[in-house]
Formats: structure tokens, sequence, C-alpha cells
């Protein structure tokens, strides 16, 4: 009995400064995020709206800033499906064959996560800009890209290049080929196969994958800022209009562009937590 | 379906999985693959199947050149040691998959395949679980999930890679007789992989015995068994003593436990031998003995009831141990004597004491 009312005790007086650090932890953690992710999160709200609601619409719906978002849309539409389409392939191939340079192909495809975005967009100055390697061949064949659509689009595929195979490769290694080849014994041709076992099997992962890329297509700054010549009404994109506007002192315009991509963030979240929620249930 | 293998090489990179392999399989037989890991059992299954690609030799079924027919058109049902299931189709579905991905002409109508679906998950044993989910199923019944589906194809061969490998001993017991069953009902050519040399004993017609990539013997489980063709296949179908005589030539002694003979009075050609262990598991008694001449560690067997009817033994005892069918083969086959330490003792007899 005594032995047992001690232990009790003993549990109790741990118990108590561990429920003290627990909640200590939990407050700093809580507060260093409030501090520096959801109060700027409003900041941008408020400064958007507090010329009025009819201003923040106005500023969205005039005609550079509709143009920006038309941009930034059209790289999204063409960034994820290539992305995804050679994602899936790249991940296809690193995790179901064994082949000589694997490992070159895997640290390749981290180099975009490795670099600048600056330097990313900067080599493609490099590559098809008026003094660039390819220029001379685009000029006389009246083929811009540099300072043009096509310059953002391959900047932004470069850039996003990473979240889909990243996300793919350890889902694909842990489940390996037998699924595969049991779908070929089965008399499954090769998109039997991929379509009714391999997609159905990392749908999730790839989802996963595609909404992040979607996220960073949208809010690409660096590397489109180098290649994308700042032309209003042609080559802004949603991140480029909203420094212009601020560097125009034009605050309530920016922020309520900025909010626009604030908003896209948080439904990535909302979509990245439900997919997640699907995954584990899976 | 009867499967002829010619000259059959495979190699991964230096190493030989597959080594100028014959093999001749008639038509419904049941063929063990049987060898330690490493031996290309496996990789000849797959070999069959079209699932690897070999670099010399020849496949043929009923005397048909099949070296390069495609996985699909081998028709062959193919069991994976895993099982392979898929985990995001039901089990209706994984054993319709087959069915169902056939192109249109040939595709059954929808009905059929539940006819067919139902007719395979009776045979099977497991009506009930059709709409369940492969991770919900226990590992005993995904194999035979795994079975049913490729029995769905109508295949002429079926072929098993570890089928029982995963599974826990009760289950196997059950599955063994249950598979042997379905072979004798289907009459399907059955081949599969194991590396459990009572498995391959038990439920085999035929049994090839297999190392580093080599076929060692071929044969009903009574001949590998009773005629070992050399001391690999010996030592590999069962548990054995060994002895080395390092003087003279590099011959080696073996003796399976069970024809060891204990005695307390010398009885013919015996040798003293003292005991140092006694292991009572379940039916059979295992004693292990030093012998008093060399000093070389050995093991006896007995039933449970020759134990009980001999006067008790215990550890330290001197007994007299006659060996009754000592088997010595040639020198050349020694170096192929690496199957992992079955039993670890090694070492001198002198010949003449034998």
């Amino acid at each position: 009995m005594i032995v047992q009312e001690l232990r009790e005790k003993n549990v109790k007086a741990n118990a108590e400064p561990d429920l003290l650090k627990k909640w200590a932890l939990i407050t700093i953690a809580l507060g260093f995020l409030g501090l520096f992710i959801l109060v700027p999160l409003i900041a941008v709200f408020s400064e958007g709206l507090n010329k009025g609601i009819e201003l923040y619409f106005a500023s969205l719906t005039e005609r550079d800033a509709l143009s920006a978002i038309k941009l930034t849309l059209l790289t999204a539409a063409i960034t994820i499906p290539v992305n995804t389409i050679f994602g899936v392939l790249a991940a296809w191939s690193i995790t179901k064959f064994n082949f000589r340079g694997k490992n070159i192909l895997i640290t390749l495809i981290d180099i975009p996560f490795a670099v600048s975005p600056v330097i990313a967009g900067l080599v493609f100055v490099l590559l098809f800009g008026s003094r660039g390697v390819l220029g001379p061949f685009l000029e006389a064949n009246d083929i811009k890209i540099i300072f043009a659509v096509p310059g953002i689009i391959l900047a932004t595929i470069f850039v996003t290049f990473p979240f889909v195979v990243r996300e793919l490769l350890p889902i694909m290694e842990e489940q390996g080929t037998e699924e595969e080849q049991a779908a070929i014994t089965l008399g499954a041709s090769g998109w039997q196969m991929f379509f009714r076992v391999t997609l159905p099997n990392i749908k999730w992962g790839l989802l996963y994958g595609v909404i992040l890329c979607n996220a960073r297509a949208m809010g690409e700054f660096g590397a489109v800022s180098v290649v994308s010549g700042h032309i209003r009404g042609l080559t802004n994109t949603i991140p480029l209009h909203v420094e212009i506007l601020y560097n125009e002192y034009n605050f309530t315009a920016a922020f309520a562009a900025a909010s626009l991509l604030a908003l896209l963030a948080i439904l990535t979240l909302i979509l990245k937590s439900v997919v997640e929620w699907k995954t584990k249930k899976h | 379906m009867g499967i002829t293998i010619k000259d059959v090489s495979k190699a991964f990179g230096n190493f030989p999985a597959v080594n100028n392999v014959n093999l001749e399989i008639p038509t419904g037989d049941f063929v063990a693959l049987l060898g330690p890991s490493g031996s290309g059992k496996t990789t000849l299954l797959r070999l069959i199947a079209g699932l690897e690609g070999l670099d010399t030799g020849g496949i043929f079924f009923n005397d048909k050149d099949y070296t390069y027919k495609t996985i699909k058109e081998r028709n062959v049902g193919f069991v994976f040691q895993n099982y392979a299931l898929f985990k995001h189709m039901t089990i209706f579905d994984n054993i319709a998959f087959g069915l169902k991905v056939r192109p249109r002409k040939t595709r059954p109508s929808k009905k059929e395949i539940a006819d067919k679906v139902n007719e395979l998950l009776k045979l099977v044993q497991l009506e009930q679980l059709a709409n369940r989910y492969p991770s919900q199923l226990s590992g005993g019944q995904r194999q035979r999930i795994a079975l049913a589906r490729a029995l769905a194809v109508e295949p002429e061969v079926l072929l098993l890679d570890e089928p029982f490998g995963a599974l826990d001993a009760k289950v196997r017991q059950e599955l063994r007789h249950w598979l042997r069953e379905i072979h004798q009902r289907l009459n399907i050519t059955t081949i599969f992989v194991t590396h459990d040399q009572e498995e391959a004993l038990e439920m085999a017609d035929t049994v090839v015995v297999m190392n580093q990539g080599k076929i060692e013997q071929i044969g009903s489980p009574e001949e590998v068994y009773q005629k070992p063709a050399n001391a690999f296949v010996y030592s590999f179908l069962g548990r054995v003593n060994e002895f080395r005589d390092t003087e003279a030539s590099a011959a080696i002694s073996y003796i399976r436990p069970h024809e060891i003979v204990l005695r307390k009075i010398s009885q013919g050609n015996s040798i003293l031998s003292e005991v140092s262990h006694i292991h009572i598991i379940g039916s059979t008694v295992r004693v292990e003995l030093r012998r008093q001449d060399t000093g070389a560690l050995f093991e006896a067997e007995m039933s449970i009831e020759q134990y009980q009817n001999m006067t008790p033994i215990k550890r330290g005892d001197i007994l007299f141990a006659e060996f009754k069918n000592i088997i010595v083969f040639d020198h050349h086959l020694e170096n192929k004597l690496d199957h992992g330490g079955k039993i670890g003792i090694r070492n001198s007899l002198k010949s003449k004491l034998i």
C-alpha cells in the first residue's frame, strides 16, 4: 500500500514539470508560427482590404492584373502536366530498372532544389538570350524565349521539376515491381498495368506532388524574374506584378494581388491535409 | 504442358545465377526446385515464366520453342513469394483481373467473369472473402487468393516461388496438403521453388536439387534421399554428421543422426562416446556426443519411444555408438559442400576405425 502511494506521488511529482515543459514548448512553437506566419498573412489581407472592398476588386480586375493572373494560370497549366508526366517517367525508371548512372540521375533531379532560382533563371538567359549560346540561331529564326512567355514557362518547369519525382520515389521504391509483374503474368498490357495497378498505388503521392508543384509554379519569383523582362501586360506573372506595384508605392493593389497568392497557399495547405489524411487512411 | 529446358544459362553481372541447366518436365508433373539461397532456383523459375531473359540456351513448351515468347504468350500462372496481390482491389477484383484485361474479343461477359471468380473462390475455400481487401486477410488466405488469381487465366503451367515461405508452421502444413489436392484435381504441370527439403520431399513427384546455378540431381523424393548423387545432395536433404580425415586422402565420411545406434554395452563395431547434451524435441530426441578416440562431436537421433525404452542416459555417460550406414563420397565433390553448415561438426576420423 505504502509503496503504491509513494509511487503515485512520484508519478505526480514527475508529471507536473513534464506538463509544464510540454505546454511551454507548445506555446513557444505556436507563438513563433503566429508571429512569423499568421501575422504577415493577416497583414496581407488587411492591407489589401483597408481601402475598401471595391478598390480591392478593382485592383484585381484591372488590365495588367488580369493579364498577370492569366499568365500565371497559363504557366501552371503547362508546367504541371509536363512535370507530372516526366516526373512519373523519371520515378518509374529510377525505381523499376537498374542501370548505370542511376545515382547521377537522382542527383540531377535535386539540382533545381539545390541551386538558387536566380541562377536557374540566369542559365536560361545564358542559353537562349541574345548573347547566349543559342541566341543567334533563335534570332535568325525569329523565336523569342527570353523576355517572353516561353522563357517564363521553361524557368518554371526547371524550378518545379523535383516536386513530383521526389514525392513518388519513396512510394514507388517501397512498392517494388512485384504487383506490376503479377499484372503482366496475368496478361495485362503495359498500359493496362500502368493504369490499373501502378497509378492506383501511387495516386495520392502523385496528387500531393502535383499540389506542391502547382503552388511553387504559381508563386515562383526568382527564376521567372530573371527571364521575364517585366513587360507589363505581357510577361508579368502575379509575383512579378506584386513587386512592380509595391515599388510604385501602390500598396493596396500590391497587397490585393499578394492576397491571391496567399489564398492559393491556404488552399494548397487544405488540399495537402486532405490528401495526407486520405493517404494515411489508405 | 511439358517443359524442356536446354543448356540454359543466365548471369547477373559476373554472377552466374543459372549455369548450363538441362531439365525435362513431363506434362502434369509436380516438381520441386530445391536448393539453398543463391542456388539459382528462383531465377530458373523466372526464366520459365519469361520474367527474366536468358543469356544462352532454349526453353521449349511441348517441344515448341518458347525461348523468346513474351510472358503473355507463355500462358503461365505465377504465384509470387510475397503474393503480390493488388492492394487497392478487392479479392474479387484481384481474381478477376486476368479476365478483365483481355481484349474485348476474347473477354468473357461480366456474368461469366463473376461465375468463374466464384468458382475459384470455392476451390480455395474462401467464398466469404470476395469483398475484402488483401490487407484484411491472413498470410495463408492471401496465399490461396494469389493461387486463385493465377488459376483464373487457366494457365497450362503453374509456377510458385517459395509458396509457403512466409507462413507459420501449422498453416504451411495445411497448405501443403491443400496444394497437392489442387494439383491432383486440375493436373496442371506445377513447379515450385523451395529451400525446405521437407517440403520438397513431402509434396513433389520430382525433386530437382540445385546448387550454385547447377542441377545436382533429379529424381523422385525417395531416389534423392536414398541414393544421393553426391555429398551436397546428401547433406542438403537432411541432418548429417560429417567426419573429415585430415591425414590421408581428403575423403569425407557422412552419416545421418538416425543411423547411429547408442548402447550402454559394447556390441559389434562400436565407438566409445561421451554424452554432452540431450535435446528432447517433441517426438524425437537428439543426443550430442563426443568420440573418445578422436574428440569429434556428432549427433545421434532416436524416437522418444526408443529413448524411453533404453536405460536412462544423462550428460557425461559413456556410450557405445554404432555407425550403421557410413557414406563416403569422392574427393572431387568436396568443394561443392557449401550448404551453410547444416551441422557444423567437422573433425577427423581415422577411416580404419569405421
